[in-house]
């Protein structure tokens, strides 16, 4: 084991990532409404040792009753529609849209027209909009804390 | 070389059981079943492994149910259900046949009936605590004990099959590709070797070293992350940290050679889309050589980690029988004793006749006999990555025909999880069917089994040791 941390250390002194300074935090929960998997694997990556995106007081928490932004993927199908809602209905407000990725930004998304309930858009007022197919962890870190800025 | 089409039969509705059953005894696998409707005229195909062989057998869909093959193939109970879902075939004799793309809202209509003192349900999904696909599970438990567990998928169905339909075989691809981020790659060299097929092209080998890279390249990735996942899933956070951040480094190699840390755009139909210069090929070589060391350091990290592997032996156990039965594939299966492996049987990759896969030390078909197996296939892989890497990948030339354009093109192609068979149906040079059955399609009954008579604790565990996508599975 003490290998294994002897290694993440290194892996961290090489991100050479910046010291988080102000005392912020903001709780997100994440809904895939029906995304290709490839923006779950690089939301997950923010967490890696090379982004650590909870040093800036980020983090994906259980409960939409705990989250202060709900973050979609997926262009929702009509599957997930209903959960989707019923996420957003449980958080306590102010609360916050985001949209991660080009399918939950309705953009060029490949399925048939039936199966999709509506785009995100029509669904909930979207507040954060992360392009990318999929955006890269870089690009959503920066496109959420660009969103808590604007908070 | 490549095959013109696939080899069909084709059958009246009362001889179809008996069709199907004689190709299992005659030793062909089944490897799944999908409805069509090609020219407006419907039927159903089941398809059968043979070596490198796909045969095909088909029976027309007159308005009358259709005999079930459940009973003499279990694997194929989640096709069945899927095409009487979608396509409206009734099955006689699959009682009951619950609704598996459909969401019914009533819970009895779905879930298997439990009963009995201390018996009660617990509900997950289909969102989840973490960064998760989405789907539902319902537990059938006696106190912590699960007796069985009722997976209800679909829920990121989004029709791509059907969305692609009418379109050139070329234009279909995006399709295929999309249908899962994780295993873009072996989606769609699956669909591009069916297409050829049907189209009746052979790829020059260039091509073939350049999909076999890709495809290992995924594989790699995935692995990480699946080991990863694994340490997450038993809280053992060191190693779940360094193999992400391998998973990353693999991910930004990825980025390096093909512009995309998914490898998303690097597979054409009936042409190859990928080249390596002399020095990318030494330099991606070299990182790779690296990822290997690292990955080596860490892995015997976590064999010495006696508090992460106390908590994987005799968990989520799925025996050589019901790894067969239920038609498993990929590691699930090789962690069972089943040696299957697209693999060892894909002439139109890079491989080779002698390519064997690897296998535990012991095949437990527990949780660590799956963590064991990837740990040995990260070897394997590897090894292929840096032979291949030895030399730069030209651009291809173009395909070449070898024969007549058939009705069907259906490939066989490895994927992280599993097999996955993609079968194409061209009218006129037009999609009017494909049908991507992924390993973890294949995967996910076997998982279902594989947690009755476990700890309800235990299933987030037991479900990373699989790591079955939904997003390719629900398409």
């Amino acid at each position: 084991m003490f290998v294994l941390l002897r290694h993440l250390a290194r892996v961290r002194r090489e991100a050479g990532l910046p010291r988080h300074s102000g005392a912020r935090s903001l709780a997100i929960r994440h809904v895939d409404a029906g995304s290709c998997n490839a923006c779950e694997h690089e939301l997950a990556a923010t967490a890696a040792p090379q982004y650590d995106l909870q040093r800036f007081g980020l983090d994906i928490v259980a409960s939409p009753r705990h989250a202060d932004v709900l973050l979609v993927t997926g262009p929702v199908t009509t599957r997930m529609r209903g959960a989707l809602l019923a996420a957003y209905e449980a958080m306590p407000e102010p609360r916050r849209v985001a949209a991660l990725g080009d399918c939950a930004l309705g953009c060029g998304v490949l399925a048939a027209p039936r199966e999709l309930a509506a785009p995100l858009e029509e669904l909930l007022s979207v507040d954060i909009r992360i392009p990318g197919c999929p955006p890269s962890p870089e690009e959503i870190a920066k496109g959420i804390l660009a969103g808590l800025d604007d908070c | 070389m490549s095959r013109p089409g696939a080899e069909v039969s084709e059958v009246a509705a009362p001889s179809w059981r008996r069709a199907c059953a004689d190709r299992v005894a005659e030793g062909a696998r089944f490897c799944g079943a999908y409805a069509s409707e090609p020219g407006g005229r419907r039927r159903w195909t089941a398809l059968f492994a043979v070596g490198a062989e796909t045969r095909a057998v088909w029976t027309p869909v007159s308005g009358a149910a259709l005999p079930t093959l459940v009973d003499l193939i279990p694997a194929a109970s989640w096709d069945e259900r899927e095409a009487h879902d979608l396509y409206e075939i009734d099955f006689d004799g699959h009682e009951p046949l619950r609704p598996l793309a459909a969401h019914p809202e009533e819970t009895d209509a779905w879930t298997v009936p439990v009963s009995g003192e201390g018996t009660y349900d617990v509900a997950v999904g289909p969102i989840h605590a973490g960064v998760i696909e989405s789907g539902y599970f319902r537990f059938h438990v006696v106190g912590e004990r699960i007796l069985l567990v009722d997976p209800r998928l679909f829920h990121k169905h989004r029709g791509l099959e059907r969305a692609a339909e009418g379109a050139a075989a070329e234009a279909g691809l995006p399709f295929a590709q999309r249908a899962c981020g994780a295993c873009a790659v072996a989606n769609s060299v699956a669909y591009a070797l069916a297409c050829e097929a049907a189209l009746g092209l052979s790829l020059p080998p260039e091509a073939r070293r350049a999909r076999t890279l890709l495809l290992e390249l995924e594989r790699l990735y995935n692995h990480l992350n699946d080991i990863a996942a694994i340490c997450a899933g038993v809280g053992f956070a060191p190693g779940n940290m360094a193999f992400a951040a391998l998973k990353e480094r693999a991910q930004r190699l990825n980025r390096e050679l093909t512009g995309h840390r998914f490898l998303f755009g690097s597979v054409a139909v009936g042409a190859s889309a990928f080249q390596l210069s002399a020095v990318e090929s030494d330099r991606a070589g070299g990182a790779l050589r690296e990822i290997g060391e690292d990955a080596a350091l860490a892995w015997r990290e976590l064999c010495f980690a006696a508090s992460a592997q106390a908590r994987l032996g005799g968990v989520g156990e799925l025996s050589r029988e019901d790894a067969a039965r239920l038609g498993a594939v990929g590691p699930a299966a090789r962690a069972s004793g089943l040696a299957i492996d697209a693999r060892s049987a894909s002439p139109d990759l890079w491989y080779g006749s002698a390519f064997a896969p690897a296998g535990p030390p012991i095949a437990s078909g527990d949780v660590a006999a799956r963590l064991e197996l990837r740990g040995a296939e990260l070897v394997v892989t590897l090894a292929i990555l840096d032979e291949l890497l030895a030399e730069p990948i030209a651009p291809a030339a173009e395909a070449a025909g070898v024969g007549a354009a058939g009705p069907l093109g259906v490939a066989r192609v490895e994927s992280p999880r599993g097999e996955t068979v993609c079968a194409v149906e061209l009218v006129g040079g037009r999609l009017a069917r494909v049908r991507l059955r992924t390993g973890s399609y294949a995967n996910w009954p076997a998982l279902a089994r594989a947690t009755a008579g476990n700890l309800l604790p235990d299933f987030p565990l037991i479900n990373k040791s699989f790591e079955l996508c939904y997003a390719c599975v629900d398409r």
